[in-house]
């Protein structure tokens, strides 16, 4: 079949100035989308740039959007994305420094994140055999996210990364679940200082896009949240972040539902007159409107003392 | 057509214009509210889910007292509660364990059989469109509306669309959109977070949502975002103009609650539906559905 190919075309040896090339080309029914890369790259133009690798769906190293939509080349048939038209467009990963054409920094996507949650095992006792042998059972949640094969699709996927391409994202923070839920791991509350810091765990909002765009079904939204669980277990360390669960945690525990606008101050902090402040403004619209919940004046639910149980003895179970 | 309602703590709190609203539509559309009072919090994503779902359990035991479906108004409460209840429903192991230590003291059980629905769900699912097609006093004609779904009425796919029927839920604000006699403004984040659960965390990353989404709604033209989530609504109401101050552009885009929306469409006065209480003004939209009445 006829197929026109409309590539995303970035030189940095040229202008560097990204433009897009057409290609008329002619496929097999069948093809994937990487063979009609091939198919450009070996006839047409030879300075075509784009990555493949293992060439079974595994790797991911060619990762590109299609149509507008992630996808691995080597296993996306054309015929699924020409319903519309014959006519494909093709272009680099949403959020990544673009190397050349279809060619992208993986270092700076994903793997400078991996290295930066350590992930490697650090024991607490270095076994006499040098084995560290545990139990199979112990091993069977953290074996399904020793499953990734760091595809990169849920950073794709991901929608703080195209507002911060800094946030660490779902594949290194799920690197960092495997490591800190091992049973022989030695110092978790070392690995929080890095999780719980600027651009980790508590900058994910949770929006379950990671899960949904995982090949695997690895579920990286609800490792972060497990981390995140985890530490409101220790004790979260990120000051603010820990204001606010405490206010969240002590509002339901008191009246068996949430105090907005105790919350609202208190995840600021009562002493920090700069934070206050700057609710100011919205505080004062949101008052002229009818509509700013007034903190401390919250009645209890009916069967608050029930909630307080509840809370108290989840509190002291995990501990 | 009755249901146990858990309105949730925002509905009254910080956007107090969405209970009055949620209750005078069901009135009208004929849906019988059974508030649930004597429960708790759903934790909202914010506390452990090892403190949560016990609450959230202790909830769907009060509904199954009831024998109804429960039925929110909040995407997020929504979110959390079809989570918990989908691992109380599909391991009764853990089910039994929360039964035995938390709930048995209070005499309480819960056996696996209440249904959490969002308002949104329940006009499709349970209500029926034809019969809400019959109600409609005001066709929003010309009214151009972008869809804000967020992300807890979509996702995670195993409790919120379990099988390749339930996938059209990720439409019907979409599709009710066209059925209110509205046109369609689509956005590409839709789906996509609003920012609220970060804004403690990364302030500047949630306003920027912000900024994305509401700009990208009102360059192709939106006059107003309808939303089923109170938390979204915060945020991209409440949070919009330090938005602009932050991202340089003024963007000025109204955001209406699901059952303003709808209350609009069913002959209900702007007034009614509150739409005096929200943070952006909702001049464009009032002036436009002043001139259908």
């Amino acid at each position: 079949m006829e197929v026109t190919f409309k590539i995303y075309r970035k030189d940095p040896e040229k202008d560097g100035k990204p433009g897009r090339s057409t290609h008329a080309v002619n496929i097999p029914a069948d093809a994937t989308v990487l063979d009609g890369l091939l198919k450009i790259r070996d006839e047409s133009d030879p300075t075509l740039a784009f990555r493949a690798s293992c060439c079974r769906g595994y790797c991911g190293d060619c990762m590109i959007r299609v149509n507008g939509r992630a996808r691995f080349s080597c296993t996306a048939k054309v015929s699924a994305f020409t319903e519309k038209g014959p006519e494909l467009s093709l272009d680099p990963l949403r959020i990544v420094p673009v190397i050349k054409d279809l060619v992208f920094d993986w270092d700076a996507f994903m793997w400078n994140k991996i290295k930066a949650v350590k992930p490697w095992l650090e024991p607490a006792e270095p076994a006499s055999d040098g084995e560290n042998v545990v139990p199979d059972a112990q091993m069977k949640d953290l074996r399904k996210a020793m499953s990734c094969y760091y595809c990169g699709m849920c950073d794709e996927g991901c929608t703080v990364l195209p507002v911060d391409f800094n946030f660490l994202g779902p594949a290194a923070l799920t690197k960092a679940y495997r490591f800190a839920f091992d049973p022989r791991n030695r110092d978790t509350r070392e690995r929080f200082a890095v999780l719980e810091g600027p651009k980790g765990i508590w900058d994910c909002v949770h929006c379950y896009e990671a899960d949904e765009h995982c090949p695997r079904g690895i579920e990286p939204t609800k490792r972060i949240i497990a981390l995140r669980d985890l530490a409101f277990k220790m004790g979260i360390k990120n000051e603010k972040v820990a204001r606010h669960h405490q206010s969240f945690a002590a509002s339901v525990k008191e009246s068996g539902w949430l105090d907005e606008g105790r919350l609202a101050i208190e995840s600021e902090g009562l002493t920090n007159i700069k934070g206050l402040m700057k609710l100011l403004p919205t505080a004062a619209k949101a008052m002229m409107r009818g509509k700013a919940p007034l903190p401390y004046l919250h009645a209890k639910r009916p069967g608050a003392d029930k909630i307080k149980k509840i809370f108290e003895k989840g509190e002291q179970e995990t501990k | 057509m009755k249901y146990a309602f858990y309105p949730g703590c925002v509905s009254r709190g910080g956007c107090p214009e969405l209970y009055p609203s949620a209750v005078k539509v069901s009135a009208k559309l004929g849906i019988d509210l059974d508030e649930l009072k004597d429960v708790g919090c759903t934790g909202a994503g914010v506390l452990p889910q090892y403190i949560s779902d016990p609450i959230n359990a202790r909830t769907f035991a009060k509904a199954e007292e009831l024998g109804l479906p429960v039925m929110t108004i909040c995407s997020t409460c929504q979110g959390v509660m079809s989570q918990a209840n989908y691992r109380l429903k599909g391991d009764p192991e853990y089910r039994a364990k929360i039964n035995r230590e938390y709930l048995a003291e209070e005499k309480l059980e819960y056996k696996g059989t209440t249904e959490v629905k969002h308002l949104l769900w329940v006009l499709f699912e349970d209500y029926g469109i034809e019969r809400l097609k019959s109600l409609l006093r005001r066709p929003l004609k010309g009214l151009r509306v972008a869809p804000f779904y967020g992300c807890y009425i979509r996702r995670p796919p195993e409790a919120i669309t379990p099988t390749k029927e339930l996938n059209r839920r990720k439409n019907y604000l979409d599709e009710l959109i066209g059925i209110l006699g509205a046109e369609l403004t689509d956005i590409s984040g839709k789906g996509k977070c609003c920012g609220f659960p970060i804004l403690t965390a990364n302030e500047e990353n949630s306003l920027a949502m912000v900024g994305k989404h509401t700009g990208e709604a009102k360059e192709k033209g939106a006059d107003c975002m309808v939303t089923p989530c109170p938390l979204c609504h915060l945020n991209l109401d409440g949070n919009q103009p330090r938005a602009e101050a932050q991202e340089g552009k003024e963007i000025g885009l109204p955001i209406l609650h699901l059952p303003q929306f709808l209350g609009l469409a069913l002959g209900f006065d702007p007034g009614e539906m509150n739409l005096k209480r929200h943070i952006v003004p909702t001049q464009t939209v009032e002036s436009k559905v002043s001139m259908l009445t």
